[in-house]
């Protein structure tokens, strides 16, 4: 670590974000206290700050869930995939506010450590309404902690791919306990049917989203070409390809991009080595090809990245014949150089 | 993000299809009713057959019960609208007492119905309690029959 070393790789995108991030915190809190206390004005300041930050928190999740979704629904919804991760944090520190102020308020009055407490103060396990449900939030509380700490890329690196995204999977976990904490509390004490509409909106827009975005993705895995000649496989014509952006393909086991960069063709590995991005949603900026989730940066020939980054994803041999391009989907190994194919050229020909 | 991961993404939204919806559902299904004469305490004792006196309001009715010869008394909290504390301690003390020298005689959440003992020496006219914020150190109620 040099002495130029930052936490975050500061940028202006980033601080628009997160700026952006924390004004809506700000606004809605001070709205849902404002609000309280001219409607409700003998709840105590704990219980508003409770509640307050119990619904942003849920609304922050929400929100979070869905963007994966969204961008591959549709790209315009990409930018704010870039900076999740700070909005997760911020999530998680809301909702550590309500898991404190929750302990405080009901668990802090007797002679029994407070955590003890909210475990054994309720253990009506076999009945739904009188359920224990403050624990479903603790242990929810605990995964979304686990999830911001290992949130740098420190720990990408450290961790691994494979065991970081493995420990983020637990989000899923996390969201089905906090459904379940605000079902089996809350809505036990609240006879109001708004918030069991509000729940469930939540809940099958999120469901509806990421099953809409999942058959998308399995229909892009399933059109493999069967038009196939010495283990190239046509693929699509030059004309499908913009100039600078890529075409996704599954020939076979994983997605392979081909990008039109300056009158040539590079196929190289679709999946960014940083989180799994789709690198051929992503595209050629001075040079190189960005992923559209972090930025990223691979060189279209080889598949590197720049000095002094070290990232290096397949390439794939890609050929054109007339106006068709054919994609052989047998990978090199990572940073393998390829001359690409030459559009003009071979149109000649 | 790569196959076998857009593959365990699908199966988890999938299981989530099912799974959510009845969570929720059987979240709301299992509302009481009647929540305010839900008991919250399980070992709450059995309520003693005779009310002495009531005391009622729009938000709770207190009962002093007895028994048939008077022997043991017990107090009655019953809540009627949600009590604007999430918890509050009920203390006896003495006519025009304060909570220096109270006793006291349990504890009481926003809903529910909630019985406590009181000592022997119980009678109507030493009948005083206050219902105490022990969080932000004010009295909420006081109770006088």
């Amino acid at each position: 670590m040099g002495v130029s070393y930052q936490a975050v790789g500061w940028n202006r995108q980033k601080k628009i974000y997160d700026w952006l991030i924390f004004a809506f915190c700000a606004v809605y809190l001070a709205t849902f206290i404002g609000l309280t206390n001219v409607f409700n004005p003998e709840y105590t300041f704990e219980t508003v700050l409770i509640r307050s930050t119990s619904t942003l928190a849920i609304l922050l999740l929400h929100f979070i869930l869905s963007i994966g979704p969204l961008t591959r629904i549709n790209r315009k919804f990409l930018p704010l995939l870039y900076n999740r991760r700070h909005l997760g944090v911020t999530m998680f520190f809301v909702a550590a506010i309500h898991g404190s102020f929750g302990i405080l308020q009901f668990h802090t009055l007797g002679n029994v450590n407070p955590f003890a407490s909210l475990f054994t103060s309720n253990t009506n396990f076999s009945s739904l309404a009188d359920f224990p449900f403050q624990a479903l939030g603790f242990f929810a509380l605990i995964i979304f902690f686990l999830m911001a700490i290992t949130s740098h890329d420190f720990w990408l690196h450290n961790l691994g791919p494979r065991v970081w995204k493995t420990l983020h999977m637990f989000v899923y976990v996390a969201y089905f306990l906090v459904v379940m904490h605000v079902m089996l509390g809350v809505i036990q004490y609240e006879t109001n049917p708004v918030f069991v509409v509000i729940m469930a909106i939540g809940s099958f827009t999120l469901i509806s989203l990421h099953l809409i975005a999942g058959s998308k993705e399995v229909k892009k895995d399933k059109l493999i070409s069967r038009m196939t000649e010495n283990g190239f496989s046509k693929v699509c014509t030059i004309d499908d390809i913009e100039e600078n952006r890529a075409k996704i393909f599954c020939l076979d086991k994983e997605r392979i991009a081909v990008f039109k960069v300056g009158g040539k063709l590079f196929a190289i590995s679709n999946v960014c080595k940083h989180q799994n991005g789709p690198l051929g949603e992503g595209k050629v900026i001075d040079g190189c090809i960005t992923c559209p989730w972090h930025g990223y940066q691979y060189l279209p020939h080889n598949g590197q990245s720049p000095p002094p980054f070290k990232e290096k994803v397949s390439t794939y041999d890609v050929k054109v014949v007339n106006d068709e391009v054919w994609l052989n989907p047998n990978p090199y190994p990572e940073g393998t150089e390829r001359p690409g194919a030459e559009i003009v050229a071979s149109v000649k020909n | 993000m790569i196959q076998p991961l857009r593959k365990m993404h699908f199966r988890i939204w999938s299981i989530f299809a099912v799974l959510l919806p009845l969570g929720i559902i059987s979240g709301w299904l299992s509302v009481p009713s009647l929540p305010v004469g839900k008991l919250f305490h399980p070992d709450q004792t059995e309520p003693l057959p005779v009310v002495i006196k009531t005391i009622k309001t729009a938000d709770y009715t207190v009962n002093l019960r007895s028994d048939a010869s008077r022997g043991s008394y017990q107090l009655e909290w019953i809540n009627i609208t949600a009590l604007k504390s999430p918890s509050a301690l009920i203390y006896q003390i003495k006519a025009n007492g304060g909570i220096e020298n109270a006793e006291i005689i349990g504890r009481i959440d926003p809903r529910g119905s909630y019985r406590f003992s009181l000592r022997n020496d119980t009678t109507v006219s030493n009948s005083h309690f206050i219902v105490y914020d022990i969080i932000h150190h004010r009295v909420i109620e006081k109770i006088n029959f």
